[in-house]
């Protein structure tokens, strides 16, 4: 085999679709991975502007109301409303390439009480656009933070009840490849 | 604001158009910079004003494009903004010409498909894109208006029978257009509504087909274009608006709202004037925001007045009002060349009021309004963007 060939059969056993396991996207930029470090011991933590009090979300260098350099993540209200909801059939990334083979994978957007709106992944099918929602965020196999929907309600004080939606959703485990390579 | 008095658009040229292509970037934009000077009989020193609008340049910008193509500009702009970028770049190298900073300036858009590219794309948009949006099922813009068009469905009662009038209607006028990827498929309302779904009401024939290609044309001085015996067009009106209606948890409207009574003013038109109607068509439920906001129909009742347009080119439809809308297919059709997608209404729009068109050549227009919209930075589309251009007193 010649370095063209050896090379080429490299690349195409490079595919994502031929790798054993699959994780969700891993990459952020570095607001979004001081996102998912301020948000490892609680239930939702956010950019809060300690001169206006704006709520910042998705994380930024600056507040988005004062242009201030005053941003600090605390822990924030995690009620808020349904937008819109969706279920996904179709993805460009493997790991949910494979979880869509099972079951659509649904997502929506919420308003926040205090403010922002968040995309996150729905934890309950039954949600519909205007229901009271909570959002809270969590790591998923990759490591980072996500921000999860569920009914307003739904206990979600501790991290073993958060953990248990999460686990529901597969978000924790890898997408494992059927059949081997 | 001032009015465009003495700077014309000419010379339309699309090309390339590729569902994949081993070239980059800079090929498409070169090709076409070749072709408009050979179809406008121009030499490339007088060329003197170049404006860029493409996703894949990479490293590049348009300063290693003059080295590239042999250049020497007195006016470079680059306007990388998606579906608004044919008409940012008209309106800056409009203001140019008649300041008399370059007597004749080419605005091109141009992308490359490259294998997998569009992933690519799609995962590195923006920084909030990639924070708070694409890790969500990195569904791509799909996902996004997905969001945005099941509220809009769920709020003014619109279907997805609704939908399919855009679609089909775009397809036929496809049918005419040579360079249309789909152009050789017809498309039916059975094909339409079970076509497989993509992401909650958003199916298969609602998205656009990434692929590659270019576009672009020539800006110069009307009595240039006279000289150089070019068919031309005349610029009415313009206008953008960016990050407009922020507050609107889910966007429902965009910029055009706000300055569609002004831009109608300085063209003297009204809606109703208006002979052909060019709308960025990512997807569907955009292109009815945009027949709302620029004034044809009310808020919510993008639904009604589609079921009651005829807007094939020809106006072989059978609804009684006729309002010829995408008449090349649009980005549904002829597939999304990157930012190329943000100049394909402006160059189809040329093409027909110069009467230049092939097999889809509308009768009688003289006046066209092509919009813009683009740039989804995290949950919504945020540049908006709108031309009025007349064809020229003969």
């Amino acid at each position: 085999m010649n370095l063209k060939e050896k090379m080429k059969r490299r690349l195409k056993l490079n595919r994502p679709s031929l790798r054993a396991r699959a994780r969700p996207p891993k990459q952020r930029t570095a607001l979004g991975q001081q996102f998912t470090a301020a948000n490892l011991p609680v239930s939702l933590s956010m950019q809060v502007c300690t001169a206006c009090e704006h709520h910042q979300y998705p994380p930024a260098e600056l507040c988005g109301h004062c242009l201030g350099d005053t941003l600090r993540y605390q822990e924030v209200d995690t009620a808020g409303q349904l937008l819109s909801r969706s279920e996904l059939h179709h993805s460009l990334w493997e790991f949910f390439k494979r979880r869509i083979r099972t079951k659509p994978w649904p997502i929506g957007s919420v308003k926040l009480r205090n403010g922002p709106v968040v995309i996150g992944h729905l934890g309950e099918d039954t949600l519909q656009t205007g229901d009271d929602v909570a959002v809270f965020s969590h790591s998923d196999a990759s490591q980072a933070s996500v921000l999860i929907i569920v009914s307003a309600g739904t206990p979600i004080a501790t991290p073993e009840q958060r953990e248990h939606i999460v686990a529901a959703l597969n978000l924790k485990q890898p997408a494992e490849k059927q059949g081997g390579i | 604001m001032k009015d465009y008095q003495g700077v014309v658009m000419t010379t339309p040229v699309s090309l390339g158009y590729q569902r994949q292509s081993p070239h980059g970037a800079s090929w498409f934009i070169g090709m076409v910079l070749r072709e408009l000077i050979l179809r406008s009989g121009v030499s490339k020193t007088d060329v003197e004003g170049l404006a860029v609008s493409s996703f894949s340049l990479g490293v590049d910008s348009v300063v290693s494009l003059t080295q590239q193509f042999g250049l020497s500009p007195r006016w470079i702009e680059q306007a990388d903004m998606g579906g608004v970028s044919g008409i940012v770049a008209l309106r800056r190298a409009a203001r140019a010409v008649q300041a008399g900073e370059a007597e004749m300036i080419a605005c091109i858009g141009g992308d490359g498909a490259a294998h997998r590219s569009f992933e690519h794309t799609a995962a590195n948009f923006s920084s909030w894109s990639i924070d708070a949006a694409f890790p969500y099922g990195a569904g791509g813009p799909n996902a996004v208006f997905s969001l945005i068009t099941a509220r809009y469905m769920e709020e003014f009662g619109a279907t997805r029978e609704d939908f399919a009038r855009i679609c089909l209607d775009q397809r036929y006028n496809a049918n005419h257009y040579a360079q249309a990827l789909l152009g050789h498929k017809t498309l039916s309302l059975d094909d339409y509504l079970n076509a497989r779904p993509i992401a909650g009401p958003v199916h298969l024939f609602d998205c656009v087909m990434p692929c590659a290609g270019g576009e672009g044309f020539l800006l110069m001085t009307e009595d240039r274009a006279r000289h150089l015996g070019l068919p031309y067009v005349q610029i009415l009106a313009t206008d953008e608006l960016h990050n407009s209606f922020s507050e609107d948890p889910v966007q429902q409207r965009a910029g055009w709202a706000c300055y569609r009574d002004a831009l109608y003013q300085r063209a003297g038109l009204g809606p109703e004037d208006i002979d052909m109607l060019q709308t960025y068509d990512d997807y569907p439920v955009i292109s009815m925001m945009q027949i709302e906001d620029l004034g044809f129909c009310d808020k919510g009742d993008g639904a009604r007045f589609v079921q009651e347009t005829d807007m094939r080119f020809d106006g072989s439809g059978k609804p009684a009002n006729k309002l010829p809308h995408n008449t090349c297919g649009g980005q549904l059709s002829c597939g999304q060349a990157g930012s190329a997608a943000g100049y394909l209404g402006l160059t189809e729009a040329l093409r027909q009021l110069t009467h230049s068109a092939q097999s889809n050549q509308i009768a009688t227009a003289r006046t066209c309004l092509v919009s813009g919209y683009g740039m989804v930075n995290y949950d919504r589309g945020l540049c908006s963007a709108a031309a009025i251009l007349q064809e020229a007193d003969s």
